[in-house]
């Protein structure tokens, strides 16, 4: 089966190894591929609220930046690349872009040690119970 | 016992009060500073350095005017090991890894590593006079010089290369014109009256909050029967110091990781040249001889140990933040339990 619509999501890390996966796989397959960052506006209490402004400046410009790479990336005779910049709690925010634009394929990495999963929690783990679209994890591991 | 709970949520509160209170001042302040003209870089730049290291300098100014000089420098000394061993162990254990990149760390790490050599120089000396304070505001002035050059390097930097061709996309737009304009210098507009306002109560509230800190530290060590250096040292460094910890742990989970380490690096800067250095121009500092022998030196190594940490892959690692957890621990142990 051939997807027609594929939203790829990254946070930065480990992408050259999950685009290079990623392009084995759609190469030949005439599909869009949406490009997602989502920048994560959430801060602890007590932030003060320069530090807030200059944290999601920080964000929004490394995300542009993973845009551009991914943009690079995903490049192919027959695919269309769309970049896409969200603010939000990135979990949620993956779930919504996949119901708005209507992808038939969420394609995110995972990897996390069992202590990291623990003490920061996982984004893929609750997209996948959320996501209203088949989803590939690629498995991503640390250098 | 009802004097203890009674001063406990005295320091609680007082704690609220002064990192609101900071927060408030430098906000408005920055506003007060593009309406003269100021250029945002360096504003933007100032207003971290000072942010979250404004309840240190407030609580060490207090102590000095209340002639508890000792709980000062033990805030000071005190918070820059508990920022480096105590805040970057938490968040290299909790995160897993915090990187760094090599410019940002030979400039702020050496930088840390000299004002703390500084420090030490001028201790030797018996006490902190007048000129070791014009030395240290100096030094600090250089430095913020060099941080604002750099600043602006990057940002003409970034303009060219990534907001512009970003500019071109329809998704980016707003976002990229948001950046372009953060990097352009600051058009000056008129004062308002309320930010006047905010300004004096984000100063009054941090001048009463930092008096209330302090108060409450006095009277707990008397409670408890421990020397105010102490209380300095452990409690009330610790709490100036919870915006350090929620900037540096936040931003390493977000991925910021120049972010937080520099904001601890940086904030150990500005904690002595500042701290110890405006206070001194008031008042001779003097200088406890386990502070010279005991805590100085805990505060050098530490600073070596975690620049060696990083140096090794640019990087700190869970074992690293293990390794500064338990040198802390070490340390407070030693100081609370055999030296004291």
């Amino acid at each position: 089966m051939v997807y027609q619509k594929i939203l790829v999501t990254s946070a930065g890390e480990y992408l050259d190894q999950m685009a290079k996966e990623v392009m084995e796989l759609i190469a030949d397959w005439n599909t869009e591929v949406i490009g997602l960052y989502v920048v994560e506006t959430s801060t602890p209490i007590l932030t003060s609220r320069k530090i807030k402004e200059m944290m999601k400046k920080e964000l929004t410009e490394k995300g542009k930046k993973i845009l551009l790479d991914m943009e690079e990336k995903f490049k192919g005779p027959n695919i269309k690349f769309k970049p896409l910049l969200k603010e939000g709690k990135p979990a949620d925010e993956i779930v919504k872009i996949a119901e708005e634009e209507g992808v038939d394929l969420l394609i995110m990495g995972t990897g996390k040690s069992m202590v990291d999963k623990y003490l920061l929690g996982s984004v893929s783990e609750k997209v996948v119970h959320t996501s209203p679209c088949t989803v590939l994890l690629i498995r991503t591991s640390k250098e | 016992m009802l004097d203890i709970i009674i001063n406990v949520a005295i320091l609680a509160i007082s704690l609220i009060i002064v990192i609101k209170s900071a927060d408030i001042f430098v906000d408005n302040l920055v506003a007060i500073g593009a309406a003269f003209g100021i250029s945002e870089i360096i504003l933007g730049v100032t207003a971290s350095a000072i942010g979250t290291s404004l309840p240190e300098f407030g609580s060490a100014m207090i102590a000095t005017f209340t002639h508890s000089p000792d709980i000062g420098v033990g805030v000071v000394i005190g918070s820059n090991i508990w920022n480096i061993a105590g805040i970057l162990g938490i968040t290299a254990t909790y995160v897993g890894l915090v990187r760094s990149n090599p410019r940002g760390i030979a400039r702020d790490g050496a930088v840390t590593l000299i004002t703390a050599l500084i420090l030490v120089a001028f201790m030797f000396m018996g006490s902190i006079n007048k000129f070791a304070g014009i030395i240290m505001i100096a030094v600090y002035g250089v430095y913020l010089w060099i941080l604002v050059k750099d600043q602006k390097k990057e940002s003409r930097k970034n303009n060219t290369k990534i907001i512009e061709e970003l500019n071109n996309k329809e998704e980016n737009s707003k976002e990229s014109a948001e950046s372009s304009k953060n990097v352009k210098s600051s058009k000056s507009s008129k004062i308002s009256k309320k930010t006047i306002i905010w300004t004096l109560v984000g100063l009054t509230g941090l001048i009463v909050g930092c008096r209330l800190l302090v108060y409450s530290g006095v009277e707990l060590a008397t409670i408890a029967g421990v020397p105010t250096m102490i209380m300095g040292l452990f409690t009330l460094a610790i709490g100036t110091s919870i915006p350090e910890l929620v900037v540096t742990l936040s931003s390493a989970m977000k991925g910021l990781h120049d972010l937080s380490i520099g904001n601890i690096l940086g904030s150990n800067t500005f904690n002595i040249m500042i701290g110890i250095g405006v206070p001194a121009l008031f008042m001779d500092i003097p200088v406890e001889p386990l502070s010279l022998s005991f805590d100085a030196p805990v505060m050098i190594l530490v600073t070596l140990m975690v620049l060696l940490l990083i140096k090794r892959g640019m990087k700190l690692t869970r074992t690293d933040g293990i390794i500064l957890l338990a040198t802390y621990i070490g340390y407070a142990i030693l100081r609370l339990f055999v030296l004291n």
